[in-house]
């Protein structure tokens, strides 16, 4: 971390009288200060764009925008999924629409004054930020046995320009033993374009529970995002996180997942699509600690105008997590001659007796493909995004919420007719 | 209808088709035969349109218009269909889709409005039970998962919804068991009329007692070595390609027939590397 970034930080924090004051945060401040941000010269950060930090304020900006947000500006809600709505990271009640949910317990941080759980992975710095500052967030708890699988709809509404204030959503989602929930949790934009956004959220599947977790990034042009995103997993637990990387100039997800309970199992599905002058980043790590745990990965990127894309897929096995059984698909298509792909897989196995496939690939279209379709009349241009589209539904196809699925593809439909626009393509 | 003159083609340094002549009128089914590695893919591909395959010298001729000009997707609009001897799968495509941009986008071609969805889809529903497909294939993905002899069977269904005048068939008949090739047959026979042109292009004469050709060609060394009837392909049947090829100075050594070729094995074969059979 540069000096002048070190500086701006502790200076924004010493005048942030909530979180000075506050040991815990001042913890987490000490903790960073040691650490520092990362730098592009860090192994898993050299893709990501860390310049816009230096002009970005991390006071929280104070969840009252100058132009108010209304339910008209917020995505279409899901059926059956009770909405809660921050902007800037604070619990926003007119703009929510909680319908009690027997077992299931949301509760915004600052309002029942509640503590998350203190971010203790090491490689989380961007969470240490948001730990530091973060004013408000989401807890969720989810009572042992809860059948709750349209639950919870999270809405993040980043409303102010980074240069006045940060916005600091955070999540702490607490999933009972033998629960079974579906969250929904969307990042957008509203007001400002250029927002800063840190993001930091901490997941815990109790045993035999089972958890659909989807996250939609959608924010605006100009916005910076920042994500953390942790989950442990108990023993036979199952998590499923689906993300959908859309909007931001430049955004970055940190994911970090223990599968700490024998038998548990996770699935990452995720998709980005970059255009412009967009940078996408993805850095998932996979940890198997316990036995005879699984892990399903798979990532589509598309790459276009002058985007950078990136995915890093690290699983690691740690001694004694025998008869783990991990599968990583992760696949980027370049769409653009000045376009950036890099899809990376890793895997460190400490332990025998280890099922890990791997397949990663980078590439354009298939030349094949398109003459197939060329020959049956298809024009170019419809031909090559409809390869793309397909390229995108093999993981899209996986979203198992209707109204989200459609609304996620029309999203990504917008965007690839906007790079096909470009005739830049192949 | 189409009227190649004095073809050759070449793939990158590989001399294909060296100096081929082939005419064929409107409403008649012709044949290409030819041993493994003769070019007939080749000059399938190029009436196709498909990138990579060099066009060295003489001319094709479709409807009076040069149809090498034209792209892959404008040969489609006119009406040439090719029909692939390795069918591509394109998962995530819907077959269905496939079949509806295909037809629109010819029907766009020729001025016509976007097809009426309840009529396109009893249109497919009446192919699909002529090639006694079921239509759980509808909603799968190109070619995805499909047998060697569903691919085939998709490729002739496509065909039928295409309605094509000019209808190019790459071995659509090689991987199939009897029942199946008489079902591809019927689809072909279906297609065929005094407005419409075949070539079949096939490594075994059975499908032929199916598909009467009015005539036979045999393809050797990228150029038509012989020409008739079907009486041809009777006699290729019995006597191989070297009786076609023996006047030639360096005799090469065809079979015609894999002797132990059973079902299966074609089928091993069709899901082999092309370049390789
Ligand atoms: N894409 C290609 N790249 C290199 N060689 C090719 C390619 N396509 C065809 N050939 C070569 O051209 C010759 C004819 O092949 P092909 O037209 O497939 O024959 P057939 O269909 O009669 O078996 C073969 O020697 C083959 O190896
Ligand atoms: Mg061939």
């Amino acid at each position: 971390m540069s000096a002048v970034l070190a500086t701006r930080i502790a200076e924004d924090f010493a005048a942030a009288a909530h979180a000075s004051g506050d040991l815990q945060r001042q913890r987490a401040m000490q903790a960073l200060t040691e650490r520092g941000l990362p730098t592009s010269r860090d192994e898993n950060w050299k893709y990501v764009n860390l310049r816009p930090l230096e002009k970005v304020r991390f006071t929280p900006a104070t969840g009252e925008p100058q132009a108010p947000v209304t339910a008209q500006d917020l995505p279409a809600p899901v059926a059956h999924y009770c909405r809660y709505t921050f902007i800037d990271g604070v619990f926003a009640p007119a703009l929510s629409a909680p319908t009690p949910n027997a077992g299931v317990l949301v509760k915004s941080m600052k309002a029942a004054a509640a503590r998350a759980n203190p971010i203790s992975t090491p490689d989380l710095r961007f969470a240490l930020l948001n730990e530091a500052f973060a004013t408000d967030g989401a807890q969720i708890l989810v009572e042992p046995g809860t059948d709750c699988q349209t639950c919870v709809e999270l809405v993040f509404v980043a409303a102010t320009e980074g240069k006045a204030g940060a916005s600091y959503p955070r999540v702490s989602f607490h999933v009972g033993a033998g629960a079974q929930v579906g969250l929904i949790e969307r990042h957008v934009s509203i007001g400002s374009d250029a927002s800063f956004i840190n993001c930091a959220v901490d997941v815990s599947v109790a045993r035999d529970a089972s958890v659909k977790h989807y996250r939609v990034q959608q924010t605006g042009a100009r916005a910076i995002w920042f994500d953390t995103l942790t989950a442990r997993l108990a023993e036979n637990a199952r998590y499923q996180l689906h993300s959908a990387s859309l909007g931001a100039l430049s955004a970055r997800s940190t994911v970090h997942v223990q599968l700490a309970g024998e038998r548990s199992e996770v699935g990452l599905f995720n998709v980005s699509v970059g255009g412009k002058n967009q940078v996408h980043d993805t850095f998932a790590l996979v940890e198997h600690i316990a036995a005879n745990a699984r892990t399903e990965q798979s990532f589509r990127g598309i790459s276009a105008g002058r985007a950078r894309v990136a995915f890093n897929g690290k699983i690691i096995v740690r001694k004694g997590a025998h008869g783990t059984d991990s599968r990583q698909s992760l696949r980027g298509l370049l769409a653009g001659a000045d376009a950036e792909i890099d899809v990376r897989p890793q895997l460190e196995i400490y332990t025998d007796d280890v099922r890990c496939n791997h397949g990663a690939t980078a590439g354009k279209l298939d030349d094949n493909m398109l003459f197939y379709l060329l020959s049956r009349g298809l024009d170019r241009e419809t031909a090559q995004r409809l390869l793309k589209w397909a390229f995108l539904e093999d993981v899209v196809a996986k979203i198992e919420v209707p109204e989200l699925r459609r609304q996620i593809e029309q999203s990504l439909a917008g965007q690839l007719n906007e790079a096909a626009a470009l005739k830049e393509l192949l | 209808m189409l009227k190649i003159e004095n073809l050759h083609v070449a793939v990158g340094d590989n001399k294909v088709l060296n100096g081929l002549d082939l005419e064929i009128p409107t409403g008649e089914v012709h044949a290409i035969m030819g041993p493994n590695g003769s070019g007939k893919s080749t000059l399938a591909h190029v009436l196709a349109g498909r990138p990579g395959y060099e066009v060295t010298a003489g001319s094709v001729t479709y409807d009076g218009r040069d149809l090498l000009a034209l792209e892959p997707e404008e040969r489609a609009h006119e009406g040439v269909f090719l029909g692939f001897q390795y069918p591509v799968e394109i998962p995530g495509v819907n077959n269905v889709y496939l079949l509806k941009a295909a037809l629109n986008a010819q029907r766009k071609h020729h001025g016509l409005p976007e097809v009426d969805a309840f009529e396109f889809l009893n249109l497919v529903r009446e192919k699909m039970k002529l090639m006694k497909m079921d239509e759980s294939f509808l909603s799968r993905g190109v070619n995805e998962g499909f047998s060697g002899g569903e691919k085939k069977r998709n490729e002739i269904l496509q065909m039928l919804v295409l309605e094509p005048r000019l209808a190019v068939l790459d071995e659509t008949d090689s991987g199939l068991d009897i029942d199946a090739l008489k079902v591809v047959a019927n689809g072909v026979n279906t297609l065929r009329s005094p407005e419409k042109s075949v070539v079949l292009v096939t490594h075994y004469q059975r499908l032929l007692d199916y598909v009467v050709p009015d005539h036979v060609h045999v393809l050797v060394r990228g150029k038509i070595a012989r020409s008739g009837d079907r009486t041809l392909a009777l006699e290729l049947e019995k006597r191989g390609y070297d009786w076609v090829t023996e006047d030639e100075t360096t005799p090469r050594n065809y079979a015609l027939h894999d002797k132990t070729a059973s079902t299966a094995n074609q089928d091993a074969q069709f899901r082999g590397d092309p370049g390789a059979a």
